[in-house]
């Protein structure tokens, strides 16, 4: 139901692009065919650590049909990255994981492709192999990148090696309040690698045009960034370089080349393209993608917290070990985030939380929906249930009793606004039957909360342009992977110019026209590019109405538009089509354009001024746990959310309930799995478990509302906090039905049983 | 890729002696698609599934007669298989997804052998036996021969089956098929349990037990000694607690990226215990003393 | 050495050829340009690949093209009716079952079987049908939902 004071907006509209999706359209990157193109493939390293000593492709390239061999020696001696300038889109003198790109070939099928990379005889030096971040940062591990500083703000005593980055977070005088804590609860949490396993494969098409330029097809979330890296990686200026992306089936993160220098196969295309001298395409299959594109990490977590007798919490001191892989990447701000969110989102007063970014030679950190959240929160909000149990509460209970008000500070936030926490709480609880339903043997009831700040990237712009008939076509800098794009930003366009929804066309992405845009990541589609084409649409309301004004003999601050009619308010005789107006614009200023970026400095500005108003979650859930087997089956499932005001409501649940799962998958069966080789042993779907929809309970979906955020017309960010409770919801249920607890997951039959038999409970 | 869709078993026998090693059949092509896709294209792929006469469900007096080329859904959804081989339907109930069972085959997954092959433990706890071809003539192998290592059968590279034969249990006979997964049937069998038994007369003890593993051993084995122990026994819950610890101890699992060795002995010993009290439970109408 | 394939997709007849080694999947994709099937696990453990043979749902990425070879073929293309969807179609636009639509066209095809056989589908049967395709984007709640009201539609039920 749309709120009073709007027509569309908070209505759940089906989404732009539907039907294209149901008629399986050939909208995706992985349907393109270019005319005469070739097929591409890139030849990953065998070793998870070692030097190149030498690379010989000729006996590949003799092969008939291949029509291009590229390897280090054929680009520009540049690298890229984010954190660090640390990593060559193909490996030059040394792999550091066994993704790790080191030659491309360019062929005229994929069967001479294949062979042709078998063909390439690539020697190497194998070098020691580190997995475990823990054992990497011993003074006495080898180290990864020899040319990369360690971080200048370790601590001065600090004896560490490969460490990526470092943040501290230090609030009060945790030793003292510690010391001084009536109770102390001390944990250790782990959770493992998980792959964002996009249904899509990655693709990249490149092709030279006739005047030098380069177009690049890519299914990517961040088509400026990709302009950025295939221009800096090929040495051609940015005007040069032309990305036109495709729709995406999917992305979570993995989907971010550029963003986080993670697996970037786009200037690899280009590269081959500008070689063989025809279009190339490459299509990465799907143990490929698992062993080489960018990753959630695994996290390592210490944590103890100390209490008051009532169950105030007073300190909490604790370290972070967060494997950044083998590249800079995403770690440093995954890692950075996963340190703050380790202090929780409750009153904490003293707080200590160090955590080290640390690579190994593993797959490289990504933007994986809501990097560094869930972790963190499966440490916090399990730790959360094992204090309430040492204290005798009630965990909603303990929860609500260090619940932070307006105007309160929490851990990384210096003030919040609204604090809707405590109210998704209490819904989850009486959702879920929390003290009412009645549990058989071995179930248990769970609740975990969470919070998860919009990122703070840069912003970016939108441009509404008005055709003649007085319909509109919107440029933003985002991409349409099922999120607001098609969903929420054409109710914004048609609410502000009053039109119909059907009447808006939100286009996608060309880094030639579209405005730039840091990427369709972090929670911002909403925000950013919400606010943009809100505003943009606003000003080119304005601009129809300045020249409609004269013509209808009343100030532009009296008009509106409805029904395609821009109409003086109040008197709707007096009225002239849209389109004659929109029309009429040639005559003038050439075409009604309105252009509107989020300002994102002042977006943040604001938020200090006025108070966070970050979203806050509660997750409920009711488990049954098999004690002969381990497995776990979730009979029930609550989420509870404040994401403000939702512009979209269906699009905001689906992004919740596909957040929820994919942490469910978390806990339950998902994990990249390793040989002391740093071979991934699972790549493929046969062993890397997707939740199924027989193991899926039905995701539940509450909003609460009255919490306005910092988006358009109160909006919050919806796509990644749905994946910050779940895993410690699963364990804390399955404490409350067997009253053991699990520290490490995945909560797969194996671990649980096992846990279970170490605590004599089976 | 030399390619054959052979119109009889003598041709596809000969196409077989001709090309040996360098030969592959394909039935259903779930598993031989992967294959030829991530591993090796084979010189030659002998696509059987135009040879007539193999893809039927017959009932023989008292065994059915299974041909090769059924497919998994058709032994879901056949009445015979269900009422008469429920153990068996019970595997291809369990058996991937729709989408799978509807293409792969009774006979490819026999002859894939592996050894968490959904519908092997059973056929071994039923004692089917296949009818094995060759170019010098046709030999009937009860299965518990036709299993001799992970992807091994005694059909080799030349061998071909026409039939798979499974005897109706005893009368009063009841069975189960638990197979132990994460996710569920989609998942390849963590371990998989059969259990067949046959109360006497009486119901008061077992005339036959019979408990087949899979995904614990090189092959899909029978829990041999833990038979014996149990045949003639009444079933108490002391018996079923042992005959459980004696077929884990029976299985030589590995462990591997989905599960460690003991974590499989464990559910071996879980699902055989549930085995024996679902099935005496069925059989006798009464729980476990 | 290339084989020819005759086979009816969507009603329509169609000849070409293909090496054998081809899978039915990228023969309907690359060669007679069918691209609405997906290509995701290529090894048939996500559904997205879903088509019906000769009524029934299979993975045609583990099937061999030259399987196809006499058989027909439906693929999510020859589901609507010209511009009026089938209503599956329509049910997974209406409920907002769509995100990013990777897994749709194999869902359809999974669902519209499922309700073919199947007027009044039991939740035990939705999950027979549906639990060899794979999503990643909904956690499944309005796929549920998609299936339930093309049921009720088809039935008329709504």
């Amino acid at each position: 139901m749309a709120k009073a004071e709007y027509t569309v907006l908070g209505t759940s509209i089906p989404r732009q692009g539907g039907v294209e999706r149901v008629i399986g359209a050939g909208i995706y990157g992985i349907d393109l065919a270019l005319k005469d193109e070739l097929h591409g493939g890139i030849l990953r390293s065998q070793h998870a650590h070692a030097k190149i000593v030498s690379i010989d492709t000729s006996a590949a390239k003799a092969l008939p049909g291949v029509h291009a061999i590229v390897t280090a020696a054929d680009a520009p001696d540049v690298r890229y990255g984010r954190t660090y300038i640390d990593r060559y889109m193909l490996a030059k003198n040394r792999v550091r994981y066994m993704g790790d790109p080191v030659a491309a070939v360019a062929a005229e099928s994929q069967a001479i492709v294949k062979q042709a990379l078998k063909k390439i005889k690539v020697v190497y030096e194998p070098l020691p192999v580190v997995i475990d971040p823990e054992e990497t940062m011993k003074p006495s591990a080898p180290t990864l990148h020899d040319d990369m500083p360690l971080p200048k703000n370790l601590p001065p005593d600090a004896k560490v090696k490969n460490v990526c980055s470092f943040t501290t977070v230090h609030v009060g005088d945790p030793e003292k309040a510690m010391a001084e804590a009536d109770v102390v609860v001390d944990e250790v949490y782990e959770t493992k690698m998980i792959h964002p396993q996009y249904l899509e494969p990655r693709i990249a098409a490149a092709q030279v045009e006739p005047d030098g330029r380069i177009t690049v097809w890519a299914n990517a979330q961040a088509p400026f960034s990709v302009r950025t890296d295939v221009a800096r990686l090929l040495g051609i200026p940015l005007n040069k370089v032309r990305i036109l992306s495709t729709e995406l089936g999917g992305g979570f993160g993995g989907k971010a080349s550029g963003i986080t220098s993670g697996a970037a196969i786009e200037p690899i295309c280009a590269l081959l393209a500008v070689k063989a001298k025809r279009p190339v395409m490459i299509v990465l299959d799907k143990a490929e993608e698992t062993i080489s594109t960018t990753i959630r990490s695994g996290a390592k977590m210490y944590i103890k917290t100390g209490v008051k007798k009532d169950g105030t919490m007073v300190a909490r001191t604790g370290k972070v070990v967060y494997d950044a892989g083998a590249y800079s990447g995403f770690g440093a701000m995954a890692g950075a985030r996963c340190t703050n969110m380790l202090g929780g989102w409750y009153l904490m007063p003293n707080c200590h939380i160090d955590g080290y970014v640390v690579y190994t030679n593993k797959q490289v950190c990504g933007p994986v929906r809501g990097p560094g959240g869930p972790q963190a929160a499966f440490a916090v909000e399990s730790h959360m249930d094992s204090i309430a149990a040492k204290l005798g509460m009630d965990p909603t209970e303990f929860r609500l009793k260090n619940t932070p008000k307006p105007g309160d500070k929490i851990i990384g936030v210096a003030k919040l606004r609204d604090v809707s926490l405590g109210e998704t709480i209490k819904t989850a609880a009486e959702k879920i039957g929390w003290g009412k339903v009645k549990l058989e043997k071995n179930q248990g009831i769970g609740i975990a909360t969470g919070s998860w700040i919009e990122s703070a990237g840069p912003g970016g712009g939108a441009i509404v342009k008005v055709n003649e008939d007085g319909s509109v076509t919107v440029h933003i800098g985002k991409i349409d992977m099922g999120t607001a794009p098609r969903f929420g930003i054409p109710l914004i366009a048609a609410e502000e110019l009053g039109i119909p929804v059907s009447d808006v066309t939100v286009v996608n992405v060309d880094t030639d026209a579209s405005p730039w845009d840091a990427g369709t990541v972090g929670s911002r589609a909403i925000i950013v590019s919400g606010t943009a084409t809100r505003l943009a649409a606003i000003d080119a309301r304005n601009q129809l109405f300045t020249m409609a004004a004269s013509q209808l003999e009343a100030s532009p601050d009296d008009l509106e538009i409805k029904d395609r009619q821009i109409r003086v308010k109040g008197t709707p005789s007096k009225s002239i089509p849209l389109a004659t107006i929109a029309t009429a614009a040639h005559n003038v200023i050439g075409e009604v354009i309105g252009r509107g970026y989020c300002d994102n400095q002042a977006m943040m500005a604001e938020e200090k001024a006025r108070g966070s108003s970050q979203p806050f979650t509660a997750h409920a859930c009711i488990v049954e746990v098999d004690t002969d087997t381990g497995n776990v089956k979730i009979l029930k499932y609550v989420a509870v959310h404040d994401i403000g005001f939702p512009i979209h409501p269906v699009a905001v649940e689906g992004q919740i309930e596909g957040a929820t799962a994919m942490s469910i998958g978390q806990a339950l069966c998902e994990q990249v799995v390793f040989d002391d080789n740093g071979r991934t042993m699972n790549p493929s779907f046969v062993d890397y478990l997707m939740p199924t929809i027989n193991m899926m309970p039905r995701i539940e979906t509450t909003l609460v509302h009255g919490y306005p955020g910092a988006g358009p017309y109160g909006a919050k960010g919806a796509g990644e906090i749905g994946c910050v409770p779940p895993m410690a919801a699963i364990a804390n249920a399955i404490y409350n039905a067997t009253g053991v607890r699990i520290t490490k997951l995945p909560l797969s039959p194996e671990n649980v049983l096992r846990a279970l038999k170490e605590a004599g409970k089976a | 890729m030399d390619y054959f869709e052979p119109k009889s078993v003598r041709e596809a026998l000969s196409l077989l002696a001709k090309y040996g090693d360098q030969a592959k059949v394909i039935a259903g092509g779930t598993d031989v698609m992967v294959d030829i896709k991530y591993k090796e294209e084979p010189d030659c792929l002998v696509n059987i599934k135009k040879i007539p006469g193999l893809g039927a469900i017959q009932e023989n007096g008292d065994s059915l007669r299974i041909g090769p080329l059924v497919t998994i859904h058709e032994l879901e959804t056949n009445k015979l298989v269900r009422e008469k081989l429920p153990v068996l339907w019970e595997a291809a109930h369990q058996f991937a997804s729709l989408q799978i069972r509807n293409t792969a085959t009774i006979g490819g997954n026999v002859c894939r052998a592996s050894p968490s092959g959904e519908t092997l433990a059973p056929l071994l706890v039923l004692e089917a036996k296949g009818k094995l071809a060759f170019s010098d003539g046709e030999k009937t192998e009860a299965f518990k021969a036709l299993f001799q290592g992970p992807g091994k059968t005694s059909l080799g590279a030349k061998g071909l089956l026409t039939e798979i034969d499974v005897p109706y249990p005893a009368q009063g006979s009841r069975g189960v098929y638990l197979k132990h997964a994460v996710r569920g049937a989609m998942d390849i069998a963590m371990v998989a349990v059969a259990v067949l038994i046959t109360p006497n007369a009486a119901k008061s003890n077992l005339q036959d037990a019979r408990i087949g593993l899979g995904a614990v051993a090189p092959t899909p084995v029978r829990a041999a000694k833990t038979e014996a122990m149990l045949r003639g026994k009444p079933l108490t819950a002391a018996l079923v607690k042992e005959a459980a610890a004696m077929a884990a101890s029976e299985s030589s699992p590995i462990s591997d990226q989905r599960s460690s060795a003991e974590y499989r002995r464990w559910i071996v010993e879980a699902l055989t215990r549930r085995g024996l009290e679902q099935t005496w439970k069925a059989a006798t109408g009464k729980e476990v003393a | 050495m290339n084989l020819t394939i005759n086979l009816t997709v969507n009603g329509k007849s169609h000849s070409a050829t293909a090496e054998p080694s081809t899978s039915l999947l990228d023969f309907l994709r690359d060669t007679l340009n069918f691209k609405g099937t997906k290509l995701c696990c290529n090894t048939g453990e996500c559904g997205a690949c879903t088509i019906l043979f000769n009524g029934r749902p299979i993975n045609s990425c583990v099937t061999l093209a030259a399987d196809a070879n006499g058989a027909e073929i439906t693929t999510v293309e020859g589901l609507a009716d010209g511009e009026k969807l089938h209503p599956v179609q329509q049910a997974f636009i209406d409920t907002g079952a769509v995100q990013c639509g990777y897994c749709t066209p194999g869902f359809i095809i999974s669902v519209k079987a499922l309700l073919d056989r199947s007027k009044h589908p039991t939740a035990e049967e939705i999950e027979e049908a549906v639990s060899g395709n794979i999503c990643r984007c909904t956690g499944y709640a309005k796929i549920v939902d998609a299936i339930q009201l093309a049921a009720d539609r088809l039935e008329g039920r709504s």
